[in-house]
């Protein structure tokens, strides 16, 4: 499973205006939401309860909230970047500007957590935080994000 | 007429100082310093510089006193939280480990050497203890933090196993001397196991106790605890052995009750203990180094060198990978436990009994001991420090390094005078304050000492005098701490994600659906569980596997509870560096598998049988089967 295949092109919020982690954990849910036909409640109460677990935050400025939801058909993802960067109870105490939700339908064991790690991995890769902070650009943005990991390292 | 005594004192004395300038030289090189000494035994004996000895008697005499030293030291060095965490699978790796290391090895060199199977059982049990000296100078002085749970094991598990090796050569010697079978020896076998661990275990605590109550009772003048200490550990090792028990167990169990135990002038005991332990290892390794012959080594080295590698290989993998099943430990902890299996001075003092016994094999099982020995020094003992980083076993560091020193105050004073040099960059002097409970009441600064009131800010190069509880100096280490690099791979080793550990176990399983043990209460929090699982201590960098994810201790309070865990979900490499060593847990899950898709077989076998069978079972039983791919293999059963 490559990120392509699970952020679509409407799935990436290029400047996203939130002024708190739960009104972008909103957003977030609304604009899932609307992409797989759960309602936002449910995606958003399931992101808060994984939240209550431990922050999302990896540090440097990113956070991946995820989840598993009912009745999802398969693994989706959200992307956006922030206007401003909001408090996060990152690792690091950085504020957040760059967010990856992940959901995963509930039973996806291995899928969800290989989903993750990916996504995890990806962002700590090099460079790429930078040129995600540099646009705001949808199209660009989602193709920084869905390049193969190995040609970012070739570049 | 007393000639010959300032030659034999120089050449001695000269060797050992020899051998402690030397131990410059191979820190530098990281070479193990062990093989140091030997080598310098050797070079100095009848085949290099020409110092005639070969006295078996005295050498074993010698080497058995420098055991019993070493022993009761390397017990009085353990804490009681690891032998606790470590306990279980390092008994059975000391047991049941050096019996099957023994006839691993016997069965190779029964091949190798061409000897009788009695004999190739006591090629096997000659080498088939680690050495406590070796495995504890190489993790402590490494200056590498190893994973807790591994350390312990091993060096509980070096401590602990000398005494079934030489029960096990003292046996198979008796048995060739009395020319009797392997069968006629196992009742023997079966008594003498349990006169020789019973009575050392039980002479250990007696004797033990009665150190603790000779240095808590006795007024003595201070220099001479540490003597009377040793005095007293050397007796109960002889008694013991008197008595027929293991004296070397005894002087263990002695250690570690004395060491784990609140005693008067610890400090004072520990650094003398330190340093008779150097001495007893020097001069054991010099003395079988100046014992051996270098010269008859070419004639065994093909054979010794095979059968080193048997060891290394193939026998010390398998027993410990066999004796560590039913624990939970990771394929990278079994195979660094299995690399750390280093053969020391002990086992080329256990080469000496079949000499002394008189046996026509004796020399041919010396020399290959020795030459094993020499191999697995060489091939493990350098690369323990490269193993472990490869395998992913060293503890990042928090912390820089700290300068202090500890000093202990009569009275049974629950305090500690504590003397910090304050190092650029800490955040001490970056002007962080000290903690009230720290009672600072000296500062030296430019060899002026002054009133800590007095002597306004901290400064780097200050001395700080203060009186703590020692329980304390973990929390004042961080603020002592010069400045930590923070290491790159930080997420690798403390996962990616942070776990508040007060939260219950049932909030991990909602958000990642995975198996929890059923005997598991969900509402218990996520630090209570991770503690039980890690034996009752946890410590940074301890790793507990739930389901398909890893959750890491990343921070431990001073009360020793979980404060700060890190959850893994790294699913992209194999986490294990190393093909082989299956788990415990990884082997039931293919078992129940394979169960699963047998019994999904005998449904559908039903079924076809019976068409008017529920759809139910069928339908159950066809998705998973497929899932597992492997249906050829399970139609045996």
């Amino acid at each position: 499973m490559e990120l392509a295949d699970i952020l679509s092109q409407e799935s990436v919020i290029p400047c996203a205006k939130v002024a708190s982690k739960r009104q972008l954990l909103q957003l977030l849910a609304e604009k899932a939401s609307a992409r797989v036909g759960v309602d936002a409640q449910v995606i958003f109460d399931t992101l808060l309860s994984r939240e209550q677990l431990g922050s999302t935050g990896l540090g440097n400025g990113i956070a991946i909230p995820h989840g598993k939801i009912k009745g999802l058909s398969g693994v989706t993802a959200v992307f956006a970047r922030l206007a401003e960067p909001i408090d996060f109870d990152a690792v690091d105490d950085q504020p957040v500007d760059l967010v990856v939700m992940l959901l995963a339908p509930e039973g996806s064991g291995a899928d969800h957590l290989k989903a993750l790690s990916k996504v995890a991995r990806l962002l700590r890769s090099e460079g790429i935080l930078d040129r995600l902070r540099a646009t705001k650009d949808e199209a660009k943005l989602r193709e920084i994000l869905t390049t193969p990991l190995e040609t970012i390292h070739a570049a | 007429m007393i000639d010959w005594i300032y030659p034999l004192m120089l050449v001695g004395a000269g060797l050992i100082v020899i051998s402690v300038f030397t131990s410059l030289v191979a820190f530098r090189f990281g070479a193990p310093l062990l093989l140091v000494f030997l080598a310098i035994g050797l070079l100095s004996g009848s085949d290099g510089l020409g110092i005639q000895y070969s006295d078996f008697h005295s050498a074993y005499l010698v080497g058995s006193l420098a055991l019993a030293v070493i022993l009761f030291d390397s017990g009085f060095g353990t804490s009681l939280k690891s032998f606790r965490q470590a306990a279980a699978p390092a008994i059975v790796l000391a047991t049941v480990g050096v019996v099957m290391t023994t006839l691993i090895l016997a069965a190779a060199a029964r091949l190798v050497l061409g000897v009788s199977w009695a004999e190739a059982l006591l090629m096997g049990a000659i080498v088939s203890s680690t050495d406590a000296a070796a495995v504890f100078f190489l993790l402590r002085v490494g200056g590498i933090t190893i994973r807790d749970k591994v350390r312990s094991t091993l060096e509980v598990e070096s401590g602990s196993n000398d005494p079934m090796a030489i029960f096990l050569t003292i046996i198979f010697v008796e048995l060739i001397v009395k020319g009797v079978g392997v069968a006629g020896m196992t009742g023997e076998f079966v008594v003498g196991f349990g006169t020789q661990m019973g009575l050392g275990i039980v002479l250990g605590l007696v004797g033990g106790w009665a150190i603790v109550q000779v240095i808590n009772r006795v007024e003595l003048e201070g220099a001479l605890y540490p003597i009377i200490v040793l005095g007293m550990a050397v007796c109960l090792f002889a008694l013991t052995g008197a008595l027929g028990g293991s004296g070397a167990l005894a002087a263990y169990v002695a250690g570690l009750l004395a060491g784990n135990t609140r005693v008067r002038a610890r400090s004072t005991l520990t650094r003398f203990q330190d340093g008779m332990t150097w001495l007893a290892q020097i001069v054991m390794f010099l003395i079988l180094g100046l014992l051996a012959n270098p010269s008859d080594f070419p004639l065994v080295a093909v054979p010794a060198i095979a059968l080193a590698f048997v060891l290394i290989f193939v026998a010390r993998p398998l027993a410990v990978w066999l004796c560590l099943l039913p624990f939970r430990y990771q394929r990278d902890e079994i195979a660094f436990v299995s690399w750390v299996g280093l053969r020391g001075a002990v086992s080329i003092l256990l080469a000496i009994l079949p000499l002394m016994a008189g046996l026509p094999t004796g020399g041919l099982l010396f020399n290959t001991a020795f030459v094993i020995v020499l191999t697995s020094l060489l091939i493990q003992g350098w690369t323990i420090r490269p193993m472990a980083q490869w395998l992913d076993l060293i503890v990042p560091k928090r912390i820089g390094p700290v300068q202090r020193v500890g000093l202990e105050l009569p009275g049974n004073a629950h305090h500690e005078l504590i003397v910090y040099h304050v190092v650029p960059g800490s955040p001490v002097a970056e002007g962080e304050r000290l903690p009230r409970w720290a009672r600072p009441s000296l500062i030296v600064r430019d060899g002026q000492s002054m009133r800590y009131q007095y002597a306004g800010r901290i400064k780097a190069g200050d001395y700080i005098y203060m009186f703590i509880a020692p329980r304390y100096t973990r929390l004042l280490d961080r603020l002592f701490a010069s400045p930590a690099k923070v290491e790159a791979d930080d997420k690798d080793f403390f996962g990616e994600f942070r776990i508040l550990p007060d939260r219950p176990l049932e909030a991990l399983r909602e958000a990642y659906g995975m198996d929890i043990a059923p005997n598991v209460a969900p509402e218990r929090s996520i630090a209570e569980f991770m503690r039980e699982r890690l034996g009752g201590t946890a410590e940074v960098g301890d790793r507990v596997a739930v389901g398909a994810v890893e959750l890491i201790v990343r921070d431990v309070d001073i009360e020793g509870e979980i404060s700060d865990i890190g959850l893994s979900i790294d699913q992209e490499v194999a986490r294990a560096r190393v093909p082989v060593f299956v788990t415990g847990r990884e082997l039931t899950a293919t078992l129940r598998e394979r169960l699963a898709a047998l019994r999904q077989r005998r449904a559908r076998k039903k079924n076809a049988q019976m068409p008017t069978g529920s759809d139910d079972g069928a339908a159950a039983g066809d998705q998973p089967a497929a899932e597992t791919g492997n249906n050829s293999e399970t139609k045996t059963g």
